[in-house]
């Protein structure tokens, strides 16, 4: 579903160069439940935005659902963006001045489905995230956890292959986070893959696979360490295989 | 203050900055431009008629058909109109200063001059033609009443005119630094004309182009019958203009019923008619040039309330670094400050360029060199005007807003 | 995708109701300002007789005394006796001769008072020539030319005027004690510029009688217009061998060939008269055409010109301001475009839906410039101005008014739009 081979990330300024990713190799399958860890300037965030499609990797190859996307042009990664992923954010960013429904129909617009069909996506995944009822409303009227309902919904609208979520219970108490991260579970369990960010071990222990990033590397916490490929001496930081 | 990373700044949001300075040029450019073509035509509206203004009021008829006794019935108008209370002289004449129609002719200090020739208006009249007007005398006389000749003589060639009263300007330009009185000037006919008298000066009807030539006129001794021009100009008491021309109708058809009345005008009114357009003109200006600056500057409040919105957080940071409210307000104040010279130095460049253009194409004059300073002041104040509402903003952020995190 | 965005579009306005408020005016003042005065340029610059403009000539030769160097223009007018003789000669497809003057009336009418009328005292040709219209009768002949018949053609205005009708062919009008039979009425006919003869105003009413010229000169009806006279005349400048000019000449000619053939005509009757001893100069003609004629008299008032040069620096400044107000707009928004982005808008998708937000303020805008440029001209036919009552906004303009807006601002809209769909999605989501 999810290859990455060898992605190199790096930022340059004038004056600095940042390696955000270091070749890092990542393989995820379909039906898996990915939560991906690491201290904060580890380079998970980049991972996100990278896997996400919404910045470009320096080098190395990503295929998104066998498509590789180095070949891609804005046009087609947006396109692609709409069609297979999901995304799910900390801090929710609904759109203040739309409604439930219109929020969760702005992917769907840029996909190109009929008014007809949109309507029936839009209340089935309100449904889900069971707001179907609340649909008019406005974001500001309710609360966080229902909020972020509302994004998982906008994020499921149409039918990803992936759904990727950065902190997704970050901004919610601890019974919101539960309500969510159960509605992930169950998304999961009906053959979504989700990926998710976080720094909470709760939360990762709840996921079938962990894979932890420190220094732009990923590792996976529950395999072996044949997928450890350190690129340089060992840093402090660098965790050994369990 | 430190300018240096102010402009620094300003560099990061190029496209917004150079928007502003962009706008305050062409402001600058435009109103700068308009206001001096305000103050030219304000300069034209202002011009002297050389006559008594608020004394005068021209009545102007035509009658119906040949009259062969045109001269007579003349001299019943005068007589009829002298008898109107208030009205102090009376004469006829064929053309009145700003009144557009003239008649012209080439006069010099030569005979059969065809390159030295100047174009010069004719004022033609009865006696008490400049008793009526009241223009100044500044040296020689009035006409005696044998120079005065009638109008069919004089056409016919069987009576040469003998005397003419010439506007200074046109006794300097025919004998510079002398004495024009007495001197003669070649203007009707074969023989020349002696100059008895030299007014102050007096507007021609109408000015092609603004050259010295429209202070050239003279006043020429002619008994007009009303046929020609029938221009009957009226010098009244002060304040009788009104009582005066409600009087005339009844006056011209106790005479001769069988005229018609074409214009009944205080001389103001003549005045206003005349320069109506550059009025217009001018108020079109004036309009655009407020608009100008009024878009202007909320254009600068609009970029500048977006640029505070931008940076709250680093003025919040600022202020918890240190910073004092009057800080940041100066800051602001200043990064405007830096726009609006841009803003003005090419603004300034352009108002030349444009000046250039107006004065090879339309005739204008040469952008006067205080225009500089004072449009750069006006400009510089709409700008810090404007930036104050947004400035005030920002130096009220709180130093709080550091240590959200967002 | 169309109507998303026009409803995301109105969103936004009603979000940010002063800042709409402001681009909306702007737009609408500055294309209201240029509009006004485009139209009025454009009527000041028409041309008065687009059917024959090419086909119509007016004629200028060299008279005067030789005094001197030789002025480089001939005056603009001819003299009474070189029109006659052209006008025998003939050797145009057709041609008139023709001055302005003034004519009192005496109406029959109980009531009426005597008045006065612009008159213009002509040959026959003129009519067919300048393409006058009539509602009845047409013009006089040749005959009357030649044998002063004391005929008259008037405008409809002034027979409604005159006797409430407009078939009024055969009537008699008093003209300073003269009865003169009616033989033609036009209809409205306002040419603009008033080409043939600017010295009795370039814009603005037209004669109301036409007298054959010939019958003017019998009746010694007030001439009025311009005379240049350059020797004695002995008390009658009209006269037929006087030396002035203040007759106008036209001419029809309807192939380059014969424009050409016309123009060595010219060339020899001035060495003609000069071999007569009546022209002192060299030959020195000048056949202008309609348009070549109004752009050498520079009859478009300079005024106007400049009006609307500063009309169109204002929008322009208009311009610039609403690109800068819709900058801030867009980027104010880059949260709203990042979640867009993210969730799978192409950069294109939000720069049209940027685009038609800049789109239709352009389209209120219009309007209110519609509103504005109406209001303006409006202002416009109330100054006493000759060309005033001309001023008026027609088909083509008023698409024009509505075109510039809705273009100008999709112009101001490019650069903002392009700026703000450059917002990488990735920053925008950091951040929160």
């Amino acid at each position: 579903m999810l290859t990455m081979k060898q992605v190199s990330k790096v930022f340059r300024t004038a004056m600095v160069e940042t390696h955000a990713l270091r070749e890092l190799d990542l393989q995820v399958n379909e039906g898996e439940f990915v939560a991906v860890t690491g201290p904060s300037g580890s380079g998970k965030t980049t991972f996100l935005n990278i896997a996400g499609l919404l910045e470009e990797l320096t080098s190395g190859s990503y295929l998104l659902d066998g498509v590789d996307v180095k070949s891609l042009d804005d046009h087609a990664r947006s396109k692609l963006r709409n069609e297979k992923l999901g995304f799910v954010f900390q801090s929710f960013n609904l759109i203040p001045d739309l409604d439930l429904f219109d929020n969760v129909d702005v992917p769907l617009r840029y996909r190109g489905f009929s008014r007809g069909d949109r309507k029936k996506r839009i209340e089935s995944a309100l449904e889900r995230v069971g707001l179907v009822s609340r649909m008019r409303h406005y974001p500001a009227e309710l609360s966080g956890g229902q909020q972020q309902r509302v994004a998982i919904a906008r994020a499921i609208a149409g039918d990803p292959k992936l759904l990727l979520a950065d902190e997704p219970t970050g901004n919610l108490d601890s019974q919101m986070a539960r309500e969510v991260m159960q509605l992930l579970e169950d998304l999961n369990a009906q053959g979504t893959v989700v990926v998710i960010v976080t720094h909470d071990p709760e939360i990762a222990a709840r996921a079938q696979r962990n894979v932890h990033i420190v220094d732009g590397v990923a590792t996976d916490l529950d395999r072996g360490p044949s997928l450890v490929r350190p690129a340089k001496p060992a840093k402090s930081g660098d965790h050994p295989a369990a | 203050m430190h300018f240096l990373p102010i402009i620094s700044t300003l560099r990061r949001h190029r496209t917004a900055a150079a928007l502003i300075i962009l706008e305050i040029a062409f402001t600058c450019a435009i109103v700068c431009n308009a206001v001096f073509l305000i103050k030219e035509r304000l300069g034209r509206m202002d011009r002297e008629s050389g006559i008594v203004e608020d004394e005068i009021v021209r009545v102007q008829i035509t009658g119906i058909g040949t009259r062969s006794d045109a001269d007579a019935v003349t001299q019943q108008d005068l007589a009829a109109l002298h008898a109107i209370p208030g009205v102090k002289a009376v004469h006829v004449t064929n053309m009145v200063p700003f009144g557009q129609s003239s008649s012209n002719t080439d006069a010099s200090n030569k005979p059969d001059d065809a390159v030295g020739g100047v174009n010069v208006g004719m004022y033609m009249g009865g006696p008490e033609q400049v008793e009526t007007l009241g223009v100044q005398l500044t040296s020689g006389r009035d006409f005696t009443p044998e120079e005065y000749v009638d109008y069919d003589a004089m056409r016919s060639s069987a009576v040469k005119l003998g005397s003419v009263i010439v506007t200074r300007a046109l006794a300097e330009r025919l004998y510079p630094g002398q004495n024009a009185v007495g001197k003669p000037i070649y203007m009707i006919g074969d023989a020349p004309q002696t100059i008895v008298g030299v007014i102050e000066k007096i507007a021609r009807p109408n000015e092609i182009t603004e050259t010295a030539e429209a202070q050239y006129s003279a006043l020429i001794p002619v008994n007009l019958p009303f046929t020609i021009g029938g221009n009957y100009m009226i010098r009244v008491e002060p304040g009788r203009q009104a009582e005066v021309l409600a009087a005339v109708d009844a006056a011209f058809n106790k005479v001769d019923r069988n005229r018609i009345v074409l214009h009944r005008d205080t001389f103001a009114k003549i005045r206003e008619s005349y320069f109506r357009q550059d009025r217009a003109m001018a108020w079109l200006l004036f309009g655009v040039s407020l608009a100008l600056l009024v878009i202007t500057a909320l254009g600068v409040v609009g970029l500048a309330s977006f640029w505070v919105q931008q940076r709250t957080r680093q003025i919040g940071i600022r202020r918890a670094l240190g910073a004092t409210k009057g800080d940041i307000l100066r800051y602001f104040q200043a990064e405007n400050f830096i726009l609006a010279t841009i803003g003005i130095v090419i603004g300034m460049g352009l108002a030349y360029g444009i000046n250039l253009w107006l004065m090879q194409k339309y005739a204008v004059a040469r952008l006067p060199g205080e225009f500089l300073p004072i449009g750069a002041v006006l400009l510089w104040s709409l700008g810090q005007i404007a930036v104050l509402g947004p400035a005030m903003r920002a130096s009220a952020i709180p130093p709080a807003i550091a240590t959200r995190s967002v | 995708m169309l109507g998303y965005y026009l409803d995301l579009a109105r969103r936004s306005f009603k979000k940010n109701v002063a800042l709409t408020i402001l681009m909306v005016l702007a737009i609408g003042f500055g294309v209201g300002a240029s509009m006004t005065t485009l139209t009025v340029l454009r009527m000041l610059a028409s041309d008065p007789i687009p059917q024959a403009s090419g086909k119509l000539f007016t004629v200028q030769l060299e008279p005067r005394k030789a005094r001197g160097e030789n002025p480089p223009e001939p005056p603009e007018q001819v003299t009474r006796f070189d029109s006659e003789t052209m006008l025998r000669e003939a050797k145009g497809d057709r041609q008139a001769m023709m001055t302005g003057g003034s004519v009192a009336i005496e109406p029959q009418r109980p009531g009426l008072d005597p008045f006065f009328s612009e008159a213009r005292f002509t040959s026959m040709d003129f009519f067919a020539m300048f393409r006058v219209p009539f509602v009845a009768g047409g013009a006089w002949t040749a005959e009357d030319d030649a044998k002063n018949g004391h005929v008259v053609v008037i405008a409809r205005t002034l027979a409604e005027k005159l006797f409430g009708a407009t078939d009024v062919i055969g009537k008699t009008v008093q003209i300073e004690g003269t009865p003169m039979r009616v033989v033609g009425v036009t209809d409205r006919w306002l040419p603009t510029p008033h080409f043939y003869d600017l010295n009795t105003g370039e814009y603005g009413q037209v004669e109301q009688v036409y007298v054959p010229f010939s019958t003017s000169r019998e009746l010694n009806l007030h001439r009025s217009g311009s005379m240049e006279c350059w020797g004695e005349h002995g008390g009658n400048s009209t006269a037929l061998d006087a030396p002035c000019v203040w007759i106008q000449y036209w001419v029809e000619l309807e192939s380059d060939a014969k424009v050409a053939a016309y123009k060595d005509y010219l060339v020899a009757y001035s060495q003609e008269q000069k071999r007569t001893g009546r022209f002192e100069r060299d030959p020195n003609v000048r056949l202008r055409n309609v348009m070549e004629w109004l752009d050498y008299k520079e009859v478009v008032p300079n005024d106007a010109r400049i009006q609307t040069w500063v009309a169109l620096g204002f929008l322009l400044v208009c311009l610039i301001n609403t690109i800068g107000l819709l900058l801030t707009k867009f980027l104010r928004r880059s949260p709203e475009i990042g979640v867009r982005r993210a969730l799978g808008a192409s950069k294109r998708s939000i720069f049209m839906q940027l685009l038609v937000e800049a789109g239709m303020i352009g389209v209120v805008g219009g309007l209110l410039g519609l509103a504005l440029a109406w209001l303006g001209l409006w202002a416009v036919r109330h100054q006493p101005t000759d060309y005033a009552e001309l001023a008026s906004l027609d088909l083509p303009m008023l698409l024009g008014t509505f075109g510039l807006a809705v273009v100008s601002s999709l112009l101001a809209g490019l650069l903002p739009a392009w700026r703000a769909c450059q917002v990488t999605p990735a920053l925008q989501l950091k951040s929160h």
